[in-house]
């Protein structure tokens, strides 16, 4: 609790970083912050091509279907893989003074979720377009399914984030991790295809409801599972407790260690 | 009432003779990361009073910075506690996140965020700042233009107006020509006289002896002597002397 009221203090400091990053992304970039909404739609007419052209899918619209599971995804591996630097890129920082060490991964995962949220534009011009029926209650829906899955990235990032201080590989381990997780998890092919014998494997995979929900909404057009909503939401509580129980007990020695 | 308390604070280093933080290297060559265990503070007791101000003195590589840094809170005692009522504003390392391709003022807004305030807050403050640091004609320059006095003086006027409840110096009151120091020793008169709680680590005696109202003297990591600053820097002048004549 303690902590929380601290960072709450600290809010400024997040919000200059999370300016900072949003800012910096793109500098010296002739298209600059339009580079937010080129890199999906790049992304997307590469998709189009390849998969009504050449690899031809049974599942109808399927740009559509992978687009709308990728963008989530590509901010969930961000926090996993890029996370793990969040401390040690500000390395200047945390010798030099005191300010809560969970800043860092705090502004770290809220400059990408934020930039997730520009990405949606993006989505949601293409899903209108595409002429998929759109559910509005189930649009409703989309708020607490993008909080849940804030809270998980959050998780993994203060892990990570933490780790990474002591042992320099586990960035690059993360790194081959998410790519095994993305394939291990729902994003280029439907929860239908996976084998029987499997699915009780995929469901400890909390990645899994999270994308399992943005489909629904985004593509099925439908309200998802309340149960569905509710094993992710429970999975985000624990990955959170354990990211920053680790944080909390490794930051003490961030500044020696680094 | 205390504003600062140190109670049984340990401190040692692990000082490593080749570190690798690799994987290859923690698995394979554990040996070779061999290291030694440096005890710098053994057990350190002293409080400071709210409003006093305390400094501490001792021959290089004593641990005074050490100490100075375990009460900012950058780094953590193996064992003890250290207590600090209030908002800590330290004056160890100037301009932390200072970005040189941002302007003086913005770099101010970074600044005094890292230091806990508010957006609020750094409005009704930036005024006293930028008048303090005596930099109005530059500060929407950037600062990668300032000389280097003149990036310190910015530094100080953030650190030492953020309203902080106890100050921590360590050897930066030689900050900009003799006039804006002589604004300084004014200004910290003035931050104690407010209340303000102010631990100095510093060489210069003569500024401990009439600034402080006690001092410390740490010795092979305790505190050798504790008491007024006058008797405490004469028996530590006496030791300095008798170990020069020993060499």
């Amino acid at each position: 609790m303690e902590r929380l009221k601290e960072l709450y203090e600290y809010r400024e400091m997040i919000i200059g970083l999370v300016k900072k990053d949003l800012r910096g992304r793109y500098k010296g970039s002739v298209l600059g912050f339009l580079w937010t909404f080129i890199n999906p739609l790049m992304q997307l007419m590469v998709f189009t091509m390849v998969f009504s052209v050449i690899l031809r899918s049974d599942i109808e619209k399927y740009y559509l279907f992978l687009f709308v599971a990728l963008i989530p995804w590509n901010f969930f591996s961000g926090c996993l893989s890029g996370g793990a630097r969040a401390v040690l890129n500000e390395q200047s920082l945390v010798t030099k003074i005191y300010f809560p060490r969970e800043v860092l991964p705090v502004s770290y995962v809220t400059s990408g979720f934020i930039n997730m949220l520009y990405c949606f534009i993006v989505v949601f011009i293409v899903v209108i377009f595409s002429g998929i029926s759109i559910y509005p209650p189930a649009l409703l829906c989309l708020v607490p399914v993008m909080i849940i899955e804030y809270f998980m990235a959050l998780g993994v990032a203060l892990f990570t984030s933490a780790v990474t201080v002591y042992l320099r590989d586990f960035e690059h381990i993360m790194g081959v991790v998410g790519m095994a997780w993305q394939y291990l998890t729902p994003v280029m092919y439907p929860t239908t295809w996976v084998p029987d014998r499997l699915m009780p494997v995929f469901n400890l995979n909390p990645m899994t409801h999270i994308i399992t929900a943005y489909r629904d909404i985004l593509y099925y057009g439908k309200v998802p599972n309340m149960s569905t909503l509710a094993v992710s939401a429970l999975f985000a509580a624990v990955i959170l407790l354990i990211g920053s129980a680790v944080f909390g007990r490794l930051k003490i020695r961030f500044a020696e260690e680094m | 009432m205390a504003a600062i308390k140190v109670e049984n604070v340990q401190k040692s280093f692990r000082v490593f003779y080749d570190k690798g933080r690799s994987m290859k290297e923690v698995v394979l060559f554990r040996n070779r990361r061999r290291y030694e265990n440096r005890s710098v503070l053994k057990d350190i007791n002293f409080s400071v009073d709210k409003g006093e101000a305390i400094g501490i003195i001792g021959e290089n590589g004593c641990g005074k910075s050490t100490l100075l840094k375990l009460m900012t809170r950058i780094i953590y005692p193996d064992k003890g506690r250290i207590t600090i009522e209030g908002r800590v504003s330290s004056l160890i390392e100037l301009g932390a996140g200072f970005h040189p391709d941002m302007s003086g003022r913005e770099n101010i807004y970074t600044n005094a965020a890292i230091f806990g305030l508010g957006k609020k807050e750094i409005d009704s403050r930036l005024e006293g700042i930028i008048a303090f640091s005596e930099l109005e004609e530059f500060i929407d320059n950037p600062i990668r233009t300032y000389s280097s006095g003149m990036y310190m003086r910015l530094a100080f006027s953030v650190a030492i107006n953020v309203n902080a409840d106890v100050l921590l110096i360590d050897e930066i009151l030689s900050v900009g020509d003799a006039n804006f120091q002589e604004k300084c020793h004014a200004k910290l008169d003035e931050l104690k006289k407010r209340g303000v709680t102010i631990a100095i680590v510093s060489h210069d005696l003569g500024t401990i002896r009439n600034f402080c109202d006690k001092a410390i003297w740490i010795n092979n990591g305790v505190v050798e002597k504790y008491g007024l600053p006058g008797t405490v820097i004469d028996q530590y002048l006496e030791f300095m002397s008798g170990k020069r004549r020993v060499q």
